[in-house]
């Protein structure tokens, strides 16, 4: 059993499958826009020089989001 | 036939290279223009296809067709309503999946379809193999066509691949996607009831419609309640109701998976990728680029370099500029005027003093716009940009900004105008807005005459402190005016979200880089001119025009006794809580519209008297070949001081830190610029107090941008804007000019 996490409290280098996009309208809607929908799996890469925005590896690109955005993010760790 | 047209859209997702193939398809017969009431640029061009005069549209890049942005709803509109014969979607073939996704909803559109796989030489590189075929298949033999945008391999392939589709009838892409039992049955349902409404086929395909309802999408649900169909609306969300309950989630989430899960499947069938998870140079140079350490130093470094191309390196060009202008071109049109026996009328002076002077005022923007827009290329084609606004988002988020408002606002230092063009990087409209907005009172280098002159009358060797006073005023205004308008009228304005692709590395193309600095820097001259122009020659009228009889005739009339001194008179009194109530300072003033450094030319023109005619009755002038010779060599002068300058931002640089002071190369002997300030330093002496020298010098700061800058800003945001930003401008600086007059009076700080 995995247990649930949030995509930013993913560690850089480590992935996790996303099971749920919380949040709503316009942004819910970019982030599945996007790609992040149930089931892609989504790597952390790093953190911005201040911590914030976050960069992930998703579909062969590389995406930035803020960290209140990733928190509507749930995904099961790999 | 030739009377047959053709209209081709481009779509795509932003930097897939839509505008390259654009360019290579119309080459010069394009207009860049506005979206109708919105500040996304559109393109349009024509091409000879077969014999038929092709149009093709590059709609605004978009990941997706929702109407949640502008530039959406835009591409969204333009092909449900002026019906395209064929969308060309091109597309990343190195970032084939999220790129495909955007197809899917042109597929949903049911519009005959051209799939473009641009950038296939990246692809390559990364060993993604595509097979065109089996990936046309997939797609519902939507014909799909390889190119290299940037080398223009592959081109005559897709204007083949068009003719033919034409000349067989266009027909949409024999695919559907499946949205998975539960979903399409309700569809289906939906559908018939879609269909029997003959007033909704002009808002799309009947399914493509019920899809949008599912979704709850905002625009055709407000399209289908104007057509009085309430009932479709009801037992649409009476299905989204049930869809929900059943599967757990709303139709909108399953409908975007479905997407996805075709995307996948399409992918997974028609593209190989190498096994192993290969590092690639652009990864690297990201890990440096955004270090945890070395991110930050390395952005400052860049905007720093921006700022200084804008700022410095382009002076050398931009007074070569001023000096053809107002020297050889202002001598010619002299000559020709005397020809025709207009010497000294006042036909003369309004052609020199009106509209070649204002034709100058534009002119002098190109250099330094040239330099930005090179800059900005660069920045945004090699990837930089996005990796520049992940770096800063943190800290101008606090200010309720967004991380690719800094730039704009950095070279606002520089400049107001280039400010106003560098906030076309950034996504969202408000915040494109709010930071051209607040970028005027970043203090350009326009002012800062004003302030040396000013500084060196009053306060001889702490000059200094008040011209850093000044800019952290400037600097504190911005940042109080983004809070307050993010608190204010932004206050029920969505978040914007940060959801930012970091597209790879690349190198820029210089073809790229050529036509988009062309573009940019046209697009300003063609619009400037006519506002400045006009201005330039108001001015003029005013100053040319005696207000009373006997004191002079038209075109020749001491400044208080021209209507422009009357206009000065009348203003004046406003200033005076100010501590400036004289006509002489609201008139300067006044010129300070056509520029800011006009004012100190006007101050010295007021209180000391005029002698700046540009070349007296009996001088010796210059012979054409001589003028055409000292164009050149000005020019090639100007280019080494180009050179110099651009050298010179490595001493600048570490000069800033204290203890290090770097001698600057200089390649020319420096020509010492005599300007004696001596008589116009007393007569300000004279007619200021110290505080009130501080005030008017607060209120030259936060006063309205010069008139090219606010062309700027309705070339890019529309009159109205245009009007706020003044009418904000001269409230905020008369406030400031009035309060630092009063609280300094009351403190009794320099009232002598
Ligand atoms: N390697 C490579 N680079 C390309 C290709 N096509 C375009 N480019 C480059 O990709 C960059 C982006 O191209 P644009 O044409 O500006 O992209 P766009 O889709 O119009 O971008 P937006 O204006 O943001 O929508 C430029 O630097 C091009 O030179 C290609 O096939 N291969």
């Amino acid at each position: 059993m995995s247990s649930t996490y949030t995509l930013d409290q993913l560690l850089p280098g480590q992935s996790g499958r996303v099971t749920r996009v919380g949040g709503e309208g316009a942004l819910r809607r970019r982030l599945m826009d996007m790609g992040l929908v149930a089931g892609v799996d989504v790597m952390l890469l790093k953190r911005a020089p201040l911590g914030d925005p976050l960069e992930y590896k998703l579909r062969g690109y590389h995406l930035s989001l803020r960290k209140s955005e990733a928190q509507t993010i749930q995904v099961d760790l790999q | 036939m030739a009377a047959q047209t053709l209209t081709i859209a481009l779509a795509g997702n932003p930097n897939v290279g839509k505008s390259t193939l654009f360019n290579a398809l119309t080459g010069s017969r394009q207009h860049v223009g506005n979206w109708p009431g919105k500040t996304v640029e559109k393109k349009e061009g024509f091409f000879q296809l077969g014999g038929w005069n092709t149009q093709v549209v590059d709609l605004p890049g978009t990941y997706s067709l929702a109407a949640f942005s502008v530039e959406e709803r835009i591409a969204r509109d333009y092909v449900i309503q002026e019906h395209p014969d064929v969308v060309v979607a091109v597309v990343d073939a190195s970032n084939l999946e999220r790129n495909l996704y955007l197809v899917t909803q042109f597929i949903e559109l049911e519009m005959p379809l051209i799939l473009v796989l641009n950038m296939s030489d990246m692809a390559h590189n990364r060993g993604i193999r595509i097979d065109p075929k089996q990936l046309s298949v997939a797609l519902g033999g939507t014909p799909v066509v390889e190119t290299v945008g940037s080398r223009g391999t592959g081109l005559e392939a897709l204007k083949a691949t068009l003719e033919r589709v034409i000349k067989q009838g266009q027909s949409a892409p024999a695919v559907q996607l499946d949205y998975g039992e539960e979903l399409e049955a309700e569809l289906s349902k939906l559908e018939a009831e879609i269909a029997s409404v003959g007033a909704l086929a002009e808002q799309g395909k009947p399914r493509w419609l019920a899809l949008k309802l599912l979704e709850n999408d905002a625009e055709v649900v407000a399209a289908v309640r104007k057509m009085g169909c309430s009932s479709l609306l009801d037992a649409a969300s009476e299905m989204i109701d049930r869809i929900t309950e059943s599967s757990g989630e709303d139709p909108e989430t399953l409908i975007t998976s479905a997407r996805y899960s075709f995307v996948a499947r399409t992918v997974s069938g028609a593209v190989t990728r190498p096994e192993t998870f290969m590092r690639t140079r652009s990864d690297r140079v990201d890990s440096i680029v955004t270090h945890k350490i070395w991110g930050l130093p390395i952005f400052l470094a860049m905007m720093w370099l921006v700022f200084q191309l804008t700022a410095n390196v382009s002076a050398p060009y931009l007074d070569w500029t001023d000096s053809l202008i107002n020297g050889p071109l202002a001598r010619g049109i002299q000559a020709l005027l005397m020809l025709f026996g207009l010497h000294g009328t006042w036909v003369e002076s309004l052609v020199i003093d009106g509209i070649v002077a204002g034709v100058g005022g534009v002119l002098v923007f190109v250099p330094v716009l040239l330099f930005l827009y090179t800059a900005i290329a660069v920045l945004e084609d090699s990837g930089y940009m996005a990796r520049a606004a992940f770096v800063m988002d943190r800290l101008m988020r606090s200010i309720g900004l967004n991380g690719k408002s800094f730039l704009p606002l950095l070279i606002g230092f520089g400049c107001t105008v280039p400010a106003v063009y560098a906030t076309r990087t950034l996504e969202h409209e408000n915040d494109r807005k709010l930071t051209a907005f607040i970028a005027t009172f970043m203090s350009c280098g326009a002012r800062l005459p004003v302030y040396a002159i000013f500084g060196a009358a009053f306060f001889g060797a702490a000059a200094g402190n008040l011209v850093f006073s000044l800019y952290i005023l400037g600097i504190l205004i911005a940042l109080a005016t983004g809070i307050v308008a993010k608190r204010t009228i932004y206050r029920n304005a969505p978040p914007q979200p940060f959801v930012l692709e970091l597209p790879p590395y690349r190198m820029p193309t210089p073809r790229n880089l050529v036509t988009h600095v062309w573009e940019r820097t046209s697009g300003f001259v063609r619009k400037a001119a006519t506002v400045i122009l006009s201005c330039s020659i108001a001015i003029w009228l005013l100053m040319a025009i005696p207000t009373h009889a006997g004191v002079g005739e038209f075109n020749a009339v001491a400044p208080e006794d021209s209507l422009f001194g009357t206009v000065s008179q009348v203003i004046a009194p406003v200033f005076a809580p100010a501590g400036f109530g004289n006509w002489q300072s609201a008139g300067s003033l006044l010129t300070g519209f056509l520029a800011k450094e006009v004012i100190i030319g006007s101050m010295s023109q007021i209180y000391v008297g005029g002698s700046e005619a540009i070349a007296s009755e009996d001088e010796n002038l210059p012979t054409l070949g001589e003028e055409i010779s000292g164009i050149v060599t000005s020019f090639a002068q100007a280019t080494v001081l180009t050179a110099q300058e651009f050298i010179n931002i490595i001493p600048r640089t570490i000069n800033l830190i204290p203890v290090f002071s770097v001698p600057e190369a200089q390649f020319l002997p420096a020509t010492e610029e005599e300007e004696d300030t001596g008589p116009l330093s007393q007569a300000l002496m004279n007619s200021f107090t110290p505080l009130a020298a501080v005030a008017f010098n607060v209120f030259v700061l936060l006063y309205v941008p010069c008139m090219a800058a606010t062309t700027a800003m309705r070339h890019e945001f529309g009159t109205r804007m245009m009007a706020y930003q003044l009418a904000y401008t001269i409230v905020i600086a008369w406030v400031a000019a009035v309060l630092v007059y009063q609280i300094g009076s009351l403190l009794g700080i320099g009232t002598a």
